[in-house]
């Protein structure tokens, strides 16, 4: 019975990725040299011989990176602000970062786009960084809170009464302490940033575009299917990779705060 | 007890700072669209709440409501269930249980226009995996209206399970093997164990399942449209679907109008959940 509830499970999650998988090593447009279904690494080959698709990789890379930089050094201060002091209006500012984090993307997409094209930010992988926080500096804020909290407050006085001063704790005792939930922290904020895709268009009118665009665009009349699958497949790595490294610490998760 | 200490504050500003560029002053600009007819940037003109007035009134307004509330209600009902259930199921794996959980959170990194990709492509009745079973049965997203739902739901499912699994796994390993303990020396049935220990105890990991997911199955747009555009016959036309039409179509006033209504309601389900949350906490 148990067996075979993972054995469905298992069933239903990889089908969708295996027949991605196939296409992606199957030539599906026939060329001079090659007939339709052959099979082979070729799809790979004309993915990283492109290249405005290794300018998306490049772009996208960018822009998450920054993104999940810029959530945890910003979230990090507020989140130890939130599990260790309370202050006027403490409650307040959860509801708010609750209210950005369900605010639709599509509602803003206009304004952000006039707004950033006023500052230069459209076709930036500066600006999707930027816009991603509405939506990712309260989880991470959220998942670093947690964590903090479960560090006990006697921690912080020992430090402090061993003379260290507030940026030295940070770095040098509270950052050690907490490093699992700063990965946990990193791999939300990187799992809702690497796939959007509504800010991602509407940023990218004519350049800068990141793998999600960059996949839109291989579309056309006659689409190399099996090709936009080898980019698909490849967009997956990162996300898989960082996946693994924080597979003993995902468990924690993190809890509404409001 | 944590103390008071407003000084606090200063730690909080940079966060603040951030989410007021991006996110109160884009909505602060929606909301103020919302009363204008915008031709070009420089071309505005003051409408009142005509907008506003014209979308409340019309039927498809009101239909697309009903569908995108029931969808997400579907989707909640689906998926939440199945995620504690999948959870539950993984824990009794112990240490191998978190091979479970990356398996589950694979889907969540698939970047979000290319799901719909995967599904047409499985159940595209020549060439998917499962596309000449499915034709054989006749099934048929592409004319049948609940064919379409169903692809939709189990689409999204498929993307979403995995969010939905870890945070409940989460809150489940988090409950003190003292607890079970005691309920296996009473002799509590498996039901009595999940209902009164495992259920009150994840509320708060259930809580922020609840909301994103609501959120975002409510404002579903990529994947939905990709599926089938809306059809057949409108059966699939969800809040997002016309908000779509409207920016593709230039009508930004009535665009920022629309938004700010679906922004309104978003906001009414968060403060009645968070309103609810808080009383029964006390």
């Amino acid at each position: 019975m148990r067996y075979l509830g993972v054995l469905a499970l298992a069933g239903f999650i990889l089908l969708p990725l295996v027949q991605a998988i196939l296409l992606s090593f199957t030539a599906t447009l026939p060329t001079d040299s090659l007939t339709e279904g052959t099979l082979g690494l070729m799809n790979y080959r004309n993915v990283l011989a492109a290249p405005e698709l290794r300018a998306a990789m490049l772009n996208s890379l960018i822009y998450v990176v920054l993104n999940v930089a810029l959530c945890i050094v910003i979230g990090l201060p507020a989140a130890y602000a939130l599990a260790r002091y309370r202050f006027v209006g403490d409650r307040h500012f959860l509801l708010m970062i609750l209210v950005f984090r369900v605010t639709p993307p599509v509602v803003l997409s206009l304004p952000i786009f006039i707004l950033f094209s006023q500052f230069g930010l459209v076709n930036s992988p500066v600006g999707i960084a930027l816009v991603h926080c509405l939506f990712n500096l309260p989880v991470a804020i959220w998942v670093l809170e947690s964590f903090i909290r479960a560090v006990p407050r006697e921690f912080d006085e020992t430090a402090f009464l061993d003379g260290h001063s507030g940026a030295s704790f940070f770095f040098r005792h509270l950052i050690p302490q907490i490093a699992p939930g700063i990965g946990v922290a990193a791999f939300f904020c990187f799992i809702f940033s690497w796939v959007e895709v509504v800010f991602a268009r509407i940023l990218t009118v004519t350049g800068g575009k990141p793998i999600t665009m960059a996949i839109q665009a291989m579309f056309s009349f006659q689409t190399d299917i099996g090709m936009v699958m080898a980019m698909t497949c490849l967009s997956l790595i990162p996300g898989v990779a960082m996946i693994w490294f924080v597979r003993h610490h995902l468990a924690r998760g993190f809890t509404l705060r409001a | 007890m944590r103390p008071h200490d407003n000084r606090a504050w200063f730690l909080v500003l940079p966060a603040l700072t951030l989410l007021g560029l991006v996110g109160a002053l884009p909505l602060l600009a929606v909301v103020n669209y919302g009363f204008h007819d915008i031709f070009t940037l420089s071309d505005v003109f003051w409408v009142g709440p005509q907008w506003f007035a014209d979308i409340l009134q019309s039927d498809r307004f009101l239909a697309s409501l009903g569908r995108s509330l029931l969808f997400s209600l579907l989707a909640l009902g689906i998926q939440v269930p199945l995620g504690i259930g999948v959870a539950l199921l993984l824990l009794t794996y112990g240490k191998r249980a978190v091979l479970g959980l990356v398996l589950v959170a694979l889907p969540l990194v698939v970047p979000w226009n290319m799901i719909p990709t995967f599904w047409l492509g499985l159940v595209q009745p020549q060439t998917g995996l499962l596309g000449p079973g499915l034709a054989a049965i006749g099934f048929d997203w592409k004319f049948t209206g609940w064919h379409t739902w169903a692809l939709i739901l189990v689409m999204d499912t498929w993307h979403w399970l995995g969010l939905v699994v870890v945070l409940a796994y989460a809150g489940l390993s988090a409950i003190p093997p003292a607890y079970m303990q005691a309920a296996a020396i009473d002799g509590a049935s498996r039901w009595a164990v999940f209902r009164y220990i495992q259920l009150p105890r994840i509320g708060g990991v259930l809580a922020i399942v609840f909301l994103l997911r609501f959120v975002d199955s409510f404002m579903i747009y990529t994947e939905a449209f990709a599926i089938n555009a809306g059809g057949p016959d409108d059966a699939t036309r969800f809040l997002t679907l016309e908000l779509g039409e409207e920016i593709k179509g230039f009508s930004y006033g009535q665009a920022a109008a629309r938004a700010t209504l679906y922004f309104l309601i978003v906001l009414a389900v968060v403060w009645a959940f968070v309103a609810a949350t808080r009383e029964r906490e006390g």
